[in-house]
């Protein structure tokens, strides 16, 4: 046996909590404290095992080191495929690391290159469920199951083919649960925890198996971790700290059984860690003796609070070896190489230790059929058997079926990072979003990213997705790439001497300024010639450069602290007064001054709070701001005890949800039950009306005072084009669509136009003043203060709704309105203050709930395996709106442990369906078939058969003819048999549902045939 | 750590004349979700002397953000000429991209801009009052310089203890002073100072 102690191995002094050797023994993680969060470190395996590698500086010795862990971290642990890495912390989070496909080493954007990780690992998934801190994590045989092991006395089993998907949440423990070890066959899972208990828990229905807790009830004090291990032949599991005869102890425990009648004696202090071999092994034959059929045995490592750590063979009374005062504090982590000769161990005290065994003291290690024909001879069968059988017995029936199989398994390659995981895939060049490639995103990203005002004035982009967290690898082509350049020919030549320069940290130009006193001309004019003249852009600049950069050594001395110092100009307040853009405020004085001629000083005469005054500013730029709000001063003449505010009306719902959704109305206003506030009249306003050709209205009232007569004008411009109107009352809300323009006004009267500026029909007379005015397409809807709505279609001249009231919605809650809309579709939507959205339904005659924000349905559904990655970005529609484009849909799911199974689905399962029926109600199509795809995707998961029928077959309708059926074709404008296309790929992906699928494939053959 | 790592910044439009406006090709990705926007600026250091001289060259907010990689353009319009001094106008100087979360700034990438004149007779002779028509700009971006800093992430201060571990040792490239208001009072350390160079 060798010893060794890396002492390159460390995490600067902090404690190393957690140690594992990669299965392919090139690499090993360790976990533990940084410098002010945890801290996962991969270090390659070769120079320990080996001195020259060891001396040797182009191996590399540390690979990649992660401080994503908020707290120190636990627990690190490979999957047993080697692909991911899981590791658990303080901060009560479970990671799990995947190896970027980056070929080769890469840096950290903007570091210098010496310290750069030279493997990449990204977090593809981030567990949370846990409560406390997370102690101990461990992956199932062929990586089925990630469980983890937390402080606040739960196991958590997730979904390691489908994170952060949770199995199951075992709960029993009473105290801190410190360690968890699967059966090498799959059958259990052993926890052990603080309050003197070991618990075998049972994977097939997730139950406790047994409670042994006579070994530990004299145990006492605390150990930091209880990490107990399973025997590789699956006969034992060994705990961690046990007492027998007041002395610490390894308890063994047979599987046959649960009997507790050996242990491992002879530590001083509890023991911390027991790790088994995972090699089974059988004597050494030794040459020339006759081979003597021997049992074969086990090997396990036991570490200790003592800070000693012993090995033993299950075959011998004694231990192999014990080792003394290896360290300085407890022994945290034990693990073994993959051959079995190997083991590394890691202690409280930051250190780790290598022990190298030989053949000759373990024995022969037995290979894995070995291995699966003792597990085949004690368990009937071992897990690899079930676990391909289940798949391989269904045979595929139908050739279309074997298709999209195929196809999923296509799939699944590109997104490895989610699926079980393939081998590592090499980054492709193209890479394709919504079938644009990302070169073509970025040639237009300028131009095509949304970019709005908030209501301060502020420019606001919304960025590009370009990839999911949890999708994994994106194409690493694109970083540290060279910019497109627009197509000049300077910069075409340009490119390639960048690219190659890229490399060289230290580029011409600035060698000079951080290192004058050393740079040799001679030196210099080599290195621009090897590294190409990145900072020069036309021949001969470079001596130039070179001068000028000299010269200039003293300033950039003072500019390098620039760089690091957070400048008094960063908090948005320049010091400087005429810098462009200082504040936002001042970004809106020049915009207005500059691009609204037309605007008028509102402010002058306002009197309201400092709320208000903002709100005016906004109004002042609110011709270049898209969804714009209308904020009108209180009418004087009208005073009202109950409205301390006023109530500006939310934006109308234009074109665009996208822009719509950018500015969330703020604004709520108390008000008497039924009675819905009005907004107050204002001198002047303007509003933008449609975003993709911009529209605005202007609004000034008591424009021409003609012998007393006041006039109210109407401004209308689209793109140079404008129209302008008079009335005679004074307007209060003016608002428009890409059809017609509708305002109210203080008479009590609508006028409806055309975009060219003909009135529609003569003044509508209302039956009270106007409390909220919106227009989409040839639609009209109409708040009123009464809190009854109307809604017209001018185009056909009809009422769609007649005066409805808002008593059943309002009645019994003291909400109030806060935001109303009308939907392309002429569905009036009112939201509440209390958080619910209701529309209106002309054939139903009823208002109906489509959103509610306090609805726990929504918060505990979880359908986002069921979010393919095409319509991962989300929805667009009406509902979207209502409901918060990033649904918080499934956010508490995850933490609802207690959560079984089948209720979640029941949750999820109503939840889709609420989707779908809102969906119908608001008339928005593509929001239905959103919902409907992932519907049928869930029913899919889930194996709801009857559901599934039942939705193909209305999908379907009847494939004869008969007269007696009320079957529509179509729902919302979308052919249902189109829909059923696209819903029977998803049905093909699940083998189960084959019979179904060739079904209704048939059926739809048929009927497209006819 | 940082819950939003920039993953790259591509220069567009570079060189360029010094008219032109800047474009930055953001790609940054995110830990999780965050409920409140980044904002960037762009700051153009006028004068190596004297902060009195930097310009904002806008700020913009970005978001909303959701955990993932995203990017974006960053465009902003070309320093006020009548803001820099007329001896600091040719040579080099420095544009910072830094970004702010919740008040804070968490990170900030330098560049080395070398404004010469194109025309040899006039990089000969340049004239006193710097004609910023016959100006390039040229952003060296092989080399960004990039620093991070600690800050809070969450809304509320219930992550104190995650500061604890902080180490006191001062880095001399580092005296970063708190926001007066703005930044919470804690973690204000780099976070990585081999970034720093």
């Amino acid at each position: 046996m060798k010893l060794l102690k890396p002492s390159w191995v460390n995490h600067n002094g902090k404690p190393i909590f957690s140690v594992d050797i990669h299965p392919d023994g090139t690499k090993f993680a360790t976990g533990g404290q940084g410098e002010d969060s945890g801290k996962v470190v991969i270090w390659n395996m070769a120079p320990v095992l080996r001195e020259d590698d060891e001396k040797n500086e182009n191996i590399p010795k540390l690979l990649c080191q992660m401080d994503n862990h908020l707290a120190c971290v636990n627990c690190v642990r490979w999957s047993n495929n080697g692909l991911y890495l899981a590791s658990g912390g303080d901060d009560k989070l479970v990671m799990v690391w995947k190896r970027a496909a980056f070929i080769g080493p890469s840096t950290v954007f903007g570091s210098s290159s010496k310290l750069a990780n030279v493997e990449q690992w990204r977090c593809v998934t981030i567990l949370r469920n846990h409560t406390g801190d997370v102690m101990d994590v461990a992956w199932s045989p062929h990586d089925v199951w990630l469980a983890s092991c937390s402080v606040d006395n739960t196991i958590v089993i997730w979904n390691a083919r489908k994170f952060p998907e949770i199995v199951m949440a075992l709960k029993g423990h009473t105290g801190l649960v410190k360690g968890l070890t699967w059966d090498p066959v799959g059958k259990y899972i052993a926890s052990q925890a603080d309050d003197h208990s070991l618990k075998v828990w049972r994977t097939m229905d997730w139950q406790l198996e047994t409670n042994i807790t006579k070994p530990f009830s004299e145990c006492g004090g605390t150990t930091h971790v209880l990490r107990l291990s399973w025997s590789p032949d699956g006969q034992y599991l060994v705990s961690a700290h046990a007492m027998n005869n007041s002395g610490p102890t390894a308890q063994i425990i047979e599987r046959d059984g649960w009997k507790t009648n050996m242990d491992f004696v002879g530590h001083r202090k509890a023991v911390t860690v027991v790790k088994f071999n995972p090699k089974i092994f059988k004597k050494k034959q030794k040459n020339g003796s006759t081979p003597k059929p021997s049992c074969p045995y086990c090997c396990c490592a036991v570490g200790s609070k003592d800070r000693s750590l012993s090995v033993w063979l299950t075959s011998l009374k004694r231990p192999l070896v014990v080792i003394h005062d290896l360290f300085d504090k407890s022994i945290m982590d034990i693990t073994w190489t993959l051959n079995g000769l190997g083991l590394l161990v890691c202690s409280m005290d930051g250190t780790v230790a290598f022990l190298d065994f030989s053949q000759d003291e373990l024995g022969d290690p037995l290979n894995e059929e070995e291995k699966n024909a003792i597990h085949q001879n004690i368990y009937g069968k071992s897990l690899a058997i079930t676990m391909e059988s289940q798949l391989s017995t269904t045979i595929i029936e139908n050739p279309e079926m074997l298709k999209y199989q195929q196809e999923r398994q296509g799939n699944q390659n590109p997104n490895g990072a989610q699926g079980s995981g393939l081998e590592n895939q090499t980054p492709k060049l193209t890479n394709v979003l919504n079938g644009e490639s990302l070169e073509d995103i970025r040639k237009n990203l300028l131009k095509k990213q949304v970019e709005t005002r908030t209501a301060d004035g502020r420019r606001r982009i919304t960025p590009l997705c370009i990839a999911q967290l949890d999708t994994g690898d994106f194409s690493p082509a694109l970083f540290n790439s060279v910019p497109i350049l627009p197509g000049s020919s300077a910069s075409t030549q340009l490119t390639p001497q960048i690219s190659s320069d890229s490399s060289t940290a230290n580029s011409l130009g600035l060698r000079p300024s951080h290192d004058p006193t050393t740079t040799s001309p001679n030196k210099t004019a080599e290195e621009n010639k090897d590294s190409g003249t990145a900072a020069v852009n036309s021949i001969g600049m470079k001596s130039n450069l070179l001068l000028t950069s000299a010269s200039k050594i003293e300033p950039m001395k003072a500019l390098d602290s620039r760089f690091t110092e957070r400048s008094k100009a960063t908090p948005g307040v320049s010091s400087v007064p005429l810098t462009i853009g200082i504040t936002p405020l001042d970004r809106v004085k020049d915009s207005s001054s500059v691009k609204e001629p037309k605007g008028k000083d509102e402010t002058s005469s306002d009197s309201e709070d400092k709320t208000m005054a903002k709100s005016l500013s906004m109004t002042k730029r609110k011709g270049e701001m898209e969804g714009a709000e209308v904020v009108e001063k209180r009418k004087k003449g009208r005073p009202r005890k109950d409205a301390k505010m006023m109530m500006p009306m939310s934006q109308p719902f234009t074109q665009t949800p996208v822009s719509a959704e950018k500015e969330p109305s703020r604004l709520i206003t108390p008000v008497v039950v039924l009675k819905l506030p009005t907004p107050s009249i204002q001198k002047s306003f303007s509003t933008q009306v449609s975003t993709d050709a911009i529209t605005y209205l202007e609004v000034e009232n008591e424009v021409s005072v003609v012998s007393g007569a006041r006039l109210s004008q109407l401004k209308w411009s689209r793109e140079g084009r404008e129209w302008d109107t008079l009335l005679p009352s004074r307007i209060i809300v003016a608002t428009g669509s890409s059809d017609v323009v509708a305002v109210a006004c203080e008479d009590r009267t609508l006028s409806v136009f055309t975009t060219c500026g003909r009135r529609l029909i003569p003044s509508i007379m209302l039956p009270a003043p106007m409390s909220a005015l919106h227009c989409s397409g040839h639609f009209v809807m109409a708040l009123m203060a009464s809190a009854t709505l109307s809604v017209w279609d001018v185009q056909k001249q009809t009422a769609l709704v007649k005066n409805e009231s808002l008593n059943p919605i309002l009645s019994g809650t003291d909400a109030t309105v806060s935001r109303s809309f009308l939907t392309q579709q002429g569905v009036a939507v009112v939201s509440l203050s209390n958080g619910k959205t209701y529309c209106f339904n002309s054939s139903l005659e009823t208002w109906n709930l489509i959103a509610d924000k306090q609805d726990s349905l929504v918060q505990c559904a979880d359908f986002r395996s069921c979010v393919s990655s095409q319509d991962a970005l989300g929805s667009t529609g009406p509902l979207a709106l209502t409901q918060g484009r990033n649904l918080s849909a499934g956010r508490l799911a995850s933490r609802l442990s207690s959560t079984p199974h089948h209720l979640q689905q029941g949750i999820t399962l109503a939840f889709l369906e609420n989707q779908l029926s809102s969906a119908l109600i608001l008339l928005s199509a593509s929001e239905y078939r959103h919902w409907l795809l992932i519907y049928a995707r869930f029913l899919v998961n889930e194996g709801h058969e009857q559901r599934l029928r039942e939705l193909c077959q209305d999908l379907l309708g009847p494939v004869h003819k008969s007269s007696s059926s009320s079957w529509e074709p179509t729902v919302l404008g979308l052919r249902k048999r189109d829909l059923l296309m696209e819903v029977l790929p998803v049905i093909g992906q699940n083998l189960r549902f084959q019979r179904l699928f060739t079904e209704y494939q048939d059926q739809l053959e048929l009927v497209r045939l006819k | 750590m940082a819950k939003v790592q920039v993953l790259n910044v591509a220069v567009l439009d570079n060189p360029s004349p010094f008219g032109n406006p800047f474009q930055f090709e953001i790609t940054f990705e995110c830990m999780e979700d965050l409920p409140e926007d980044l904002e960037w600026k762009i700051i153009y250091v006028g004068s190596a002397e004297s902060e009195e001289y930097d310009q904002v060259l806008d700020s913009v907010l970005v978001g909303p953000v959701p955990a993932g990689r995203h990017m974006f353009v960053f465009q902003a319009d070309a320093p006020n000429t009548g803001l820099i001094p007329e001896s600091d106008a040719v040579g080099v100087t420095v544009v910072l991209i830094t970004c702010t979360y919740r008040g804070q700034e968490f990170i900030r990438i330098g560049y080395y801009v070398n404004n010469e004149y194109t025309d040899p007779e006039l990089r000969e002779n340049p004239p006193v009052k710097p004609d910023y028509t016959q100006l390039q700009r040229n952003i060296l971006a092989s080399n960004p310089r990039v620093t991070r800093f600690h800050i809070n992430w969450e809304a509320t201060m219930d992550k104190m203890e995650d500061s604890e571990n902080v180490d006191p040792a001062p880095n001399t490239m580092l005296p970063p002073t708190s926001m007066p208001g703005k930044a919470p009072p804690l973690g204000l350390m780099p976070d990585n100072s081999m970034d720093c160079l």
